[in-house]
């Protein structure tokens, strides 16, 4: 195995071996998940992140028991819960839907699962209180789902979910049917929730952003596989693939020659004649004069004077985000660039046509696999 | 603002007017004859004579001693034809609720696609005569029939099962009859119903009984409810299939008015006993009209 899949040796919350998930049969078999390994710790905040029918849901329903893996193991704080039901295994779910029962008051819905597993009524009522105080909603204990907004049954949701102390709680895009504010507003909540708790959080997302914000690791998904894993400051500056590379924020792909290697870096020649070092992928060894991918972020270029930074381009067009303004630039070569600044007060954006230097900071160039 | 000229319906119920009439005249009269006619004597050919008489209305829970005018006892033949057909009409509803449930959600939990052929199935039988349907039923359970020639060529029995002019019968008779009436509308409840739930349930440490009581149930009970209905109230005035299956010692009250208007010659008596069915029915429905409105306030809270 090579650096993408680490610690599979590490005993956590959740142990997940060479699980595989295939739905239908023959030739209209369909792989859902292709050899999944992957160990989350206690307490952790962990997120499955990729673009819709990469397998994330289905790897979060196979965790709570909705699925079942065809092959391969899972084990839930040491025990091997692969076959049981979702009612037996320590693990609790907030769904995308919220699926709170319309029929229940949020007190009783908060209740349930406490009811289920049998606790006297007075622990049930006493944890219910204290989950409506976890989420902020005392005063709306009798109402019904019907008359609360979305937040408010997120919310809800979360509680019910919680009351019952799993070890593992799964959230399957619990924050997509929120408006913007909301969403931001519940991302600090959740975060709130899981320090307060101590509980394991399993996230499914795929908002890129809403990752790298609150997970302690990240697990990029597409088409059943992981395709890598770890913290979301490695994730984002070291993408194993033009895949991640390019899901996770905005990403220059520039295709350069290799002009000489050096251990676990390369010198690549520049549109313009100049030379760049760029980190290596583990095990590459490109050959001198070969063409290879290399990634750049568009924060990592800043603007010089022309011929006195590392390539020169023309700027196409400039776009204004309000915080950073986005410059499309043509490289001297014809390949497109695109370029962040941050804005700063009296700052006017270039003309298009104009001509500029661009400087690359030491260490951000990679080199891509494929 | 041109509101005021305009507001509440004005004339505009004028418009209903063609409906109302028909209403008037095709419900309400016919209704408000039987009504009268309760409390008329009775012609010696059948037909009504025109003076008031609450003998009818009597005569529907009492009967009178032939030697002995004054000595008054309940009458115990039409008691046990009430008892009779709301005891067959309950039993007839609850066994198609339990026939239903499983028919209903083995229908909402097929792919979209091939549940029109599903409730397809479930309307075939309208299509034939409810007659000969239930001559057919007869053809199964009767003594020669195939039911009894089985049992005895395979050696289990030696002399035929009487089954034929028993409240078996009759209830076998009307669950067949009445079972797609309880299963549309529990389809249709089902349908509406969020299969998520039921997942939320399992997680929540629901077994899967539990989850059929706290999570399926509450959220199918208007289906059943309607359903119940739809099965109880024709069970309860049911005329063919007792007639059929049940003879003349099992009769239900569509039967007993049947023959007061016919043999029994006693319009009086007939008609009272209609308006005692049609108070039964209306019970009914108004137990499920205040269950369909607690529902619907505390889905409100």
């Amino acid at each position: 195995m090579d650096a993408r899949v680490q610690d599979t040796t590490v005993k956590g919350e959740i142990d997940i071996t060479g699980v595989n998930k295939v739905f239908g049969q023959g030739a209209a078999a369909f792989h859902a998940l292709t050899d999944i390994d992957l160990s989350i710790a206690t307490g952790e905040f962990f997120t499955l992140l990729g673009p819709s029918g990469c397998g994330k849901t289905t790897l979060l329903r196979v965790i709570a028991g909705f699925e079942q893996p065809s092959s391969g193991s899972l084990r839930i704080n040491g025990a091997e819960v692969a076959g049981l039901g979702p009612n037996r295994r320590p693990v609790n779910t907030v769904f995308q839907s919220y699926a709170l029962f319309p029929h229940m008051t949020v007190a009783q819905n908060i209740g349930f699962g406490l009811k289920m597993l049998g606790k006297p009524r007075r622990e049930i009522e006493a944890t219910a209180a204290e989950m409506l105080r976890l989420v902020r909603m005392e005063a709306l204990a009798e109402r019904r789902p019907a008359e609360l907004s979305g937040g408010q049954q997120q919310r809800v949701a979360l509680a019910r979910a919680l009351a019952p102390r799993p070890r593992v709680l799964l959230l399957d895009e619990p924050l997509s049917a929120l408006d913007l504010k909301l969403r931001k507003e519940m991302q600090s909540e959740l975060k709130r929730l899981q320090t307060e708790t101590g509980i394991t959080f399993v996230f499914v997302t795929h908002d890129q952003e809403e990752a790298l914000t609150m997970s302690d690791r990240v697990a990029v998904m597409s088409a059943g596989r992981i395709l890598q894993m770890g913290r979301p400051t490695e994730i984002y500056n070291a993408p194993v693939n033009r895949f991640v590379a390019d899901f996770i924020g905005e990403t220059n792909f520039l295709v350069l020659p290799v002009a000489q290697t050096e251990g676990d870096a390369a010198h690549l020649t520049l549109p313009g004649g100049k030379r760049a070092q760029a980190l290596l992928p583990d095990g590459m060894l490109p050959v001198t004069g070969a063409d290879v991918t290399a990634v750049i972020r568009p924060e990592q270029a800043t603007i010089v004077e022309p011929d006195a930074g590392d390539m020169t381009a023309t700027v196409d067009s400039a776009v204004f985000f309000g915080t950073d303004t986005h410059l499309h630039l043509t490289l001297s070569d014809g390949q497109p660039f695109v370029l962040r600044r941050q804005n700063r007060p009296g700052q006017q954006p270039p003309e298009p046509g104009t001509a500029l230097g661009l400087s690359l900071a030491p260490g951000a160039l990679r080199v891509l696999e494929d | 603002m041109r509101a005021p000229l305009f507001r509440g319906h004005g004339w505009k119920w004028l418009l209903c007017a063609p409906a109302l009439t028909v209403l008037l005249l095709a419900a309400s009269g016919p209704l408000l004859i039987v009504l009268v006619y309760s409390f008329l004597s009775p012609g010696n050919m059948g037909g009504v004579v025109w003076e008031f008489s609450t003998e009818g209305w009597f005569r529907v829970f009492f009967r009178r001693d032939i030697f002995e005018p004054d000595l008054v006892t309940w009458n115990q033949a039409h008691l046990a034809v009430f008892w009779r057909s709301i005891w067959l009409s309950l039993q007839t509803t609850l066994i198609c609720a339990f026939l239903g449930f499983p028919t209903a959600w083995f229908i909402a939990t097929r792919p979209p696609s091939t549940r029109t052929v599903w409730l397809f199935l479930i309307t075939i039988p309208f299509w034939t005569n409810l007659l000969i349907r239930t001559f057919a039923i007869q053809e199964v359970i009767r003594n020669n029939g195939t039911i009894n020639t089985v049992l005895m060529r395979l050696g289990v029995i030696d002399s035929p099962i009487q089954m034929m002019f028993t409240d078996f019968a009759v209830l076998l008779g009307m669950a067949y009859v009445f079972l797609p009436l309880m299963v549309l509308p529990l389809y249709a409840a089902m349908e509406k119903m969020d299969f998520r739930l039921v997942e939320a349930g399992y997680d929540l440490y629901a077994s899967r009984l539990m989850v059929l009581w706290h999570v399926i149930l509450p959220q199918v009970k208007p289906g059943f409810i309607a359903g119940s209905i739809l099965v109880f109230i024709p069970a309860i005035g049911a005329y063919v299939t007792p007639r059929v299956l049940g003879g003349g010692r099992t009769m239900m009250l569509g039967n007993l008015i049947a023959l007061q208007f016919g043999q029994g010659r006693n319009w009086p008596l007939g008609a009272a006993l209609a308006m005692l069915m049609l108070v039964v029915v209306v019970g009914a429905l108004v137990l499920y009209l205040r269950a369909v409105n607690r529902m619907e306030g505390a889905r409100r809270g």
